[in-house]
């Protein structure tokens, strides 16, 4: 599902490359946590994933395709194919629960009817069932980044990227962010979440690929957070 | 769904730039306006120069008996010998297309026509007119050289250019033509600049919207569009306003002149200008959109 194949990214202006000669296989379905220092290429990873940077070498391949071969025209195809959610949620403030879901399928053409079915069905799978009509600012922590899930995963991608999702939320709510992302799981979609979170990785026992300083320095399955190697 | 979507984003994006939306429409209506007037003045122009142009003449007036201008020197007036050289003359220069005879009773009576100074006209006899030929040319640019040749030739007392006197009117009117479309320039130049700083503030404005929908995959279009048709509608309705000025412009400025002039402005001219004007407004607000989304929001 996401194949980087000996890649090394160097950002502009810097001499440490943020990815160094970095190979990982993720197959369709898994779910890998990916841990490390602040720094340590986490987020520069997951921008690869969706072609927001372009590697200096190596090759990517994500869900099936070459991102090296895939012109800029097609980019958005790819990016319906993966959702995303981030620390600071990224919801609309104008918008309501129902309508920030809905706006993900609005631009990207899909005809109303099958907002209409598929928008509350997602919101029960995220646990918001009842909330569709609250704005974000009425919601808590916890349930924003629900709706962000929710918005993510409406159009049933294939992989899930997920960016320090509980970094603003206390441990208690986590779990309940954990379940729902098991839950988007378990429906077959591939997650790739990015996390500091040491009780979340040492709890859900997942794949973990820890990088540091742009090299992958352990890549196990049903890992825990701070092993030593 | 999709026009639904697009066209609720472009309302909201007008609504929240409002002072900039309405900077743009009077900058586009005002140089609209003044690009479709100096088209105005070039066609009027254009017009009633091939309607002069047929109808300029070199009038060559004879030497009388006591005429008073200069080459007559002899007092003794043109002989027939030298009317019938002159006409030679002038039938054999290939600029000339036609030449008729005009005799002083012919001249006497033309006057008459024409004056309605009835004091004046009693003073005058028929012996008083001078004698003269109407000179038709083929290429009216060429009256400058036929009358340098002519000038100087026996019996001829003094030749009228009838080009000369329209040129100064004509001049007048190239000068407002080109007063027209050097501001018209400007204020093109201006909203072009306002339009890309809308277009740039909208863009700020929304960056969260934009933001998400690149994440979810939205087509650049899809991204594009609203901010395009922002500019679209803005040029629009200055486009509008402008029609409506040169409307009434046709009405109270070209109109009223008409009275002097013998081609009026047609309403086919009029409408034909306002849609071109209205072209150029809305391809300039497309173009600078363009140009600015390329700049300011990355896809």
């Amino acid at each position: 599902m996401i194949h980087f194949d000996n890649v090394t990214k160097v950002y502009v202006n810097q001499n440490r490359p943020a990815l160094d000669h970095i190979s990982v296989d993720v197959d369709k379905g898994e779910f890998v946590f990916l841990v490390g220092p602040s720094g340590s290429g986490k987020s520069t990873f997951l921008r690869l994933v969706l072609k927001e940077e372009r590697p200096n070498s190596g090759a990517i391949h994500v869900a099936g395709k070459d991102l090296s071969k895939l012109s800029n025209f097609k980019v958005p195809h790819l990016r319906r194919r993966i959702g995303c959610v981030f620390q600071d949620f990224r919801l609309l403030p104008n918008k309501n629960v129902y309508e920030n879901v809905a706006f993900a399928l609005e631009v990207i053409g899909k005809p109303r009817r099958f907002i209409r079915k598929v928008v509350p069905e997602v919101i029960e799978l995220v646990g918001l069932e009842g909330k569709a009509h609250r704005m974000p600012d009425e919601l808590s922590g916890g349930e924003q980044q629900r709706v962000a899930m929710a918005r993510a995963f409406v159009n049933r991608p294939m992989i899930l990227l997920a960016d320090e999702p509980t970094g603003n939320i206390d441990p208690a709510t986590s779990i309940g962010i954990m379940k729902v992302l098991d839950r988007i799981n378990r429906t077959g979609t591939t997650v790739l979440m990015a996390t500091h979170d040491a009780a979340i990785v040492d709890s859900m026992r997942k794949r973990v690929v820890e990088l540091e300083d742009g090299k992958i320095v352990r890549d196990q399955s049903r890992g825990v957070y701070g092993q030593a190697y | 769904m999709r026009a639904n979507f697009i066209f609720s984003e472009v309302w909201i994006g007008l609504r929240r730039n409002l002072t900039m939306t309405i900077a743009v429409i009077v900058t586009v209506a005002v140089g609209m306006a003044l690009l479709g007037i100096g088209l105005m003045i070039n066609s009027q122009v254009s017009s009633m120069t091939s309607y002069w142009s047929d109808k300029v003449e070199l009038s060559v007036y004879l030497c009388k008996e006591n005429s008073p201008f200069e080459p007559c020197t002899d007092k003794k007036g043109i002989s027939e010998e030298q009317k019938t050289a002159l006409e030679a003359v002038i039938k054999g220069m290939p600029q000339v297309e036609d030449v008729i005879f005009e005799d002083s009773a012919t001249a006497y009576k033309n006057f008459l026509d024409n004056q309605s100074n009835n004091v004046f006209a009693s003073f005058l006899k028929v012996e008083d007119m001078p004698e003269s030929f109407r000179v038709k040319l083929g290429d009216p640019d060429q009256s400058q050289a036929v009358t340098e040749e002519l000038t100087g030739q026996a019996g001829v007392s003094n030749i009228v250019n009838q080009r000369q006197l329209l040129d100064s009117y004509f001049g007048f009117m190239d000068k407002l033509q080109w007063m027209a479309l050097s501001v018209a320039f400007a204020m093109v130049f201006a909203a072009t600049l306002l339009i890309g700083n809308t277009v740039r503030l909208s863009a700020f404005n929304r960056r969260r919207e934009t933001g998400i929908m690149r994440l979810v995959g939205a087509s650049n279009v899809y991204i594009q569009l609203p901010f395009v048709l922002e500019g679209v509608i803005a040029g629009l309705i200055g486009g509008v306003l402008a029609a409506v000025m040169l409307i009434t412009s046709k009405v109270l400025i070209f109109d009223s002149i008409q009275n002097f002039i013998p081609e009026a402005l047609g309403w086919n001219t009029v409408a034909g200008i306002i849609s071109g004007t209205m072209a150029i407004g809305v391809i300039i607000c497309i173009l600078a959109s363009f140009i600015t989304l390329r700049r300011y929001l990355r896809v």
